[in-house]
This record gives structure tokens, sequence and C-alpha cells, in this order.
């Protein structure tokens, strides 16, 4: 048999499960110990794969118990196994697989959380960049405020949902109060990035997140704050500025810096 | 900016793993040098990076790769290898090794596990492509690393040693002999891992790794199971004091992956590598 057969009947094996008898007969091994052989590779695939699952989404898990969790994880390699061989990037289709996951449908809130775990991977991983500093902003000459860019460090994810993401994900943490009840109508939008090498979250307001994407968008500050200012008039712009840049959640647009960005 | 440390040493080392990262952070280790899996720190940047990219200024590096798969028929993933050049060139790493297995089977699904090859000429082929391609794609000599083995097949040109020797003479690929995986794979084939031993490419070994193995009992008898997860065996340093007396002084790596210990558990080890060491040093005067 052509090494390219092989090798899709061998990972056809390992991610659905079968031992063709086609493919045992390939093996030189004594014939009652080839299949008990070739499950030490499935067993190391299954493994392998479940851990990187399980270290990306530790709440979802706590919240659908170890042993769903496995099974819900096999279910999920079987059809989407990694792409590529850096792993810190496998478990991005995750969410969308339990959206659509029959078994889980009684729980519509958990691709949500599932969601909100790979913005927190993503965040982990993230390129490096220095924050801008309260004292940067405070150089910058007032008459260019109105026009400057700000945006979003590399590592910053917004997340909003129908759901109380952040207050079950807050719940589920080893230092978490445990929840009594919780409002599921409740929607939340949370704030995930990286600061100092450690991934902080918080729940925001729709006021800040209405400004956060404007700034995302390559809106210049006045612009963004009437944007947000628009979506809520009482927001309490300076507040929400100063926790933003004390947080390190901003950076400097250098991409919007250098274009001729004010049209009047 | 490229820095150009120093060879890896014919010491002990131990491989890098998450868990230790706050140890070798906070204070100097013992260690003479350290082997990294290429593939944990490919993310665009993060803690772990900012950890190594530190961690490599006092330690020397050897990376080795378990994600390029050069037994795969269909060749190389040109992406990943992109990837690995750069990662390489930024921390100059001493050595650059990678495995006689494959990971990813046709359609691109990365399985996460080293595969077995048969030992055919067809597989060589292609194995000996894949090992030119990487080299020169990745601007380095690549050491490639014997594998632990649980299933043989029956189309078979050569035994894994005779492959190896003529996948060294065909691409001029180092080998990185892994002595725990010589004892797993002959005892699982009910073979003697010091023939196997004396019939490798002992010239062009450049590097050695030692861990530790379980020992599992299946319907099909007692299989050793590679799983790096507890001290290295005593046969496994007989074999390893005999490899050093047959190879010489080599670089080696001791490591542990799965029931990660204290680090003072793995420096323990990595002493007792340096004694063996050591002696081979004397004999080889």
């Amino acid at each position: 048999m052509r090494l390219a057969e092989l090798q899709a009947r061998m990972q056809r094996a390992l991610l659905d499960g079968g031992s063709p008898a086609e493919l045992l007969a390939l093996f030189a091994d004594p014939a009652d110990q080839r299949e008990c052989r070739l499950a030490v590779h499935r067993n190391n695939v299954r493994h392998a794969l479940i851990s990187v699952l399980e270290a990306a989404f530790p709440v979802v898990q706590q919240l659908i118990s170890a042993e769903c969790f496995t099974a819900t994880a096999l279910a999920f390699i079987a059809v989407q196994p990694p792409r590529q061989p850096a792993l810190y990037a496998y478990g991005e289709a995750l969410p969308a697989f339990l959206a659509g996951f029959k078994p889980l449908t009684k729980l519509p809130w958990l691709a949500d959380v599932a969601r909100l775990e790979w913005a927190r991977n993503e965040a982990l991983f993230a390129a490096e960049q220095e924050p801008l500093a309260a004292e940067e902003l405070a150089a910058v000459p007032a008459g260019d405020l109105p026009g400057l860019r700000l945006t979003l460090h590399p590592s910053a994810r917004l997340l909003e949902s129908a759901w109380p993401i952040h207050t079950i994900w807050a719940a589920h943490q080893p230092d978490g109060d445990p929840l009594e009840t919780v409002n599921l109508e409740q929607g939340e939008i949370a704030r995930i990035w990286r600061r100092e090498g450690s991934v902080c979250q918080q729940a925001i307001s729709p006021g800040e997140f209405t400004l956060l994407t404007a700034f995302a968008a390559g809106q210049p500050l006045a612009e963004a704050a009437g944007s947000a200012l628009a979506q809520d008039p009482g927001l309490n712009l300076p507040a929400i500025l100063a926790a933003l840049l004390s947080g390190g959640v901003l950076v400097r647009d250098l991409a919007g810096k250098d274009k001729p960005c004010c049209s009047h | 900016m490229t820095r150009n440390r120093a060879a890896i040493p014919f010491r002990a080392g131990v491989g890098l793993r998450h868990p230790h990262l706050p140890d070798f952070l906070a204070a100097p280790q013992p260690a003479a040098w350290l082997e990294i899996h290429s593939e944990n720190y490919l993310a665009p940047g993060g803690p772990r990076l900012t950890a190594l990219e530190r961690l490599r200024r006092d330690y020397p590096l050897s990376c080795h790769g378990v994600g390029l798969s050069l037994g795969s028929a269909e060749g190389l993933d040109k992406a990943h290898l992109r990837r690995l050049r750069a990662f390489y060139d930024r921390l100059a790493p001493g050595l650059v090794s990678e495995h006689l297995a494959w990971s990813t089977a046709p359609s691109w699904a990365f399985l996460a596990d080293l595969l077995p090859l048969p030992y055919t000429r067809e597989a060589l082929d292609v194995v000996a492509a894949n090992v030119d391609h990487a080299q020169e794609a990745l601007g380095r000599r690549l050491l490639v690393e014997n594998p632990s083995t649980y299933l043989r097949f029956q189309e078979a040109d050569w035994d894994e040693a005779g492959f190896l020797s003529e996948l060294a003479r065909r691409t001029g690929c180092g080998l990185l002999l892994d002595v725990n995986n010589l004892h797993v794979s002959a005892a699982n084939h009910g073979g003697d891992p010091r023939a196997a031993l004396d019939q490798m490419p002992l010239a062009a070994v450049e590097e050695i790794h030692i861990a530790g193995h379980a020992r599992v009992a299946t319907p099909a008898g007692e299989l050793l199971i590679d799983d790096h997860g507890s001290e290295v065996a005593e046969p496994v340093w007989a074999l390893l004091t005999a490899t050093l007396e047959r190879a010489g002084p080599k670089p080696v790596l001791v490591e542990w992956d799965t029931n990660i210990p204290a680090l003072p558990v793995l420096l323990a080890e990595a002493r007792r590598a340096d004694a063996r060491l050591r002696e081979a040093c004397d004999a080889s005067g």
C-alpha cells in the first residue's frame, strides 16, 4: 500500500475509532495484538487533544461535568481535528460546534461561555505591544485630542452576549462566589485583555462597548465619544477613559496616526 | 537580532516545561542547557514566549520540533516551516531536532502524536525528501530522533537502525538518539536494545534523550509506553552508559512531560546523567 493511502486510513482509524481489518492486516505484530497496539496511538491522540481543549475551556468543563466534556470533545475532535501543529490555536471552532451539538441544546448559554473562554485564550497568546499610558495621553496637545485615534491592545477582545457570561464565568473561578441565582435574561458584555502577562476580564456597559467598538473601527476620539454618548447620554467618559488607560487596554493607532485623518 | 549563543555543551540538560517557568524566572537553576518543544512557543506573544526569550539569554537552548511530520507522504506544511524558520532565526538554538514519525495526514489534520512509518524504500524517499526540504527551508542541519514504537509493518526493506543510517547518509542529517525509545521499542517488539544500538549510525549522533516510561498490562501482554512520566528506568541508565561508551560524550537531555514533578526532582535526574557523562569522558580520555 502506498504511504499516502496508509496514512489516510490510519488517520481515519485514529479519529473515528474503528480498527478496520484491512489496516490491521498491514501490521507485523501478532494478529491478536494489533488492535490493542493501535489503541496506544488512539489514546495518545485523544489524550493530547482533549488536554488542549480542557486547558482552553475549563469553565465549560465545569458546567457540563468532566465526563460530558470528554464525550463532547471526542465528538468535536472527530469532525474538526487540528489543522496546524501549533495547538495554542486549537479550539477556536469549539464554541460554534457546541451551539449546534444536539445533546447540549438545553444549555443555550454554553456556546457563549465557550466564546468567552476562547477570547481569553486568544488574549493570552496575542502579540505584545506597550499600552498607552495616561501620561502619554496627557502630553497630547488639547487641539489634537479630537482627531486622535486610539485603538485596542492586540490582546483585547469584546464579547457581547444575550446571556450573563461574565457572571457565569466568574462564579466558576477558584475564588469565585458560587451563584445562588442568576438572571439568565440579563445579557452581558465582557472586555478581555492581557496585562503584564495575565488575562483580565471585566463586564462593561453598552456605552463603553460602543466607545471601544468605535475605537477598534478607527474612529477618532471625538467621533467615538459622540457615538458612545448617543448610545448612553449619561456615560461618564472621563472615568471610563481613565480606567481603560490605567488598565492598559488602549494603544495609539499608529496606522491611523500617519493618515491625513482630519478632513476639515 | 540574532544572539549566537554557545553550542549545547556535553552536559545534561532538562526539557523546559511550563510548570517550571516560575522557578527558572525566579532564580538561576543548575541546568546546563534547556530544550523546548518548538510548537509550544509559536504564538505571536504572551507570557510563555516572554519567559523563553528571557531564559534564552542565560541558558544554551535546543529546539525540539514535535509537529513537522517528516514522515508525511504529502510533504511538509510550508506555512509551518516558515513559522519555525522565523522562530529559530530569532532564538538561534544550538540544536534543532525532529522525529522519524508522521503526525499530519492527508487534508492536513494534525494528530498530535508521533505515528510509526513502514521502513520501506518509498518511505525512505519520502522522509529523505522531507528532511532535505526542512534543512533547506530552516537553513540548519536537523537531528532526527528514533521513535518509540508499538506497531511494526509487514512491509519493510530495513529495520529502524538501517533506515536511519540510510537517511543520515542521504540527507546529512544528524541523529538524536533517544535511549529510552530504543529500550521501549525493543521491549515492545521482543528485540535486543544493545543489538539495535550497535546498528545505529552512531557517528551521526549529536544529542541523546532519556526519559521515563510506563509499563502497562494490556490484552496484548505488557507494553512499555513512552509517557515521559517518571524517573528514568534502571535498564535505560545502563543503556545510556553503553551508548556513551560507543558514541562518546554528547549532550544528554532529561525529558519529563506528564506527572511533571517539582523542578529539583528533574534536576536530580540531570545530575545523575551528568555523572554518567563524566564517567564516559574519563573513559574516552
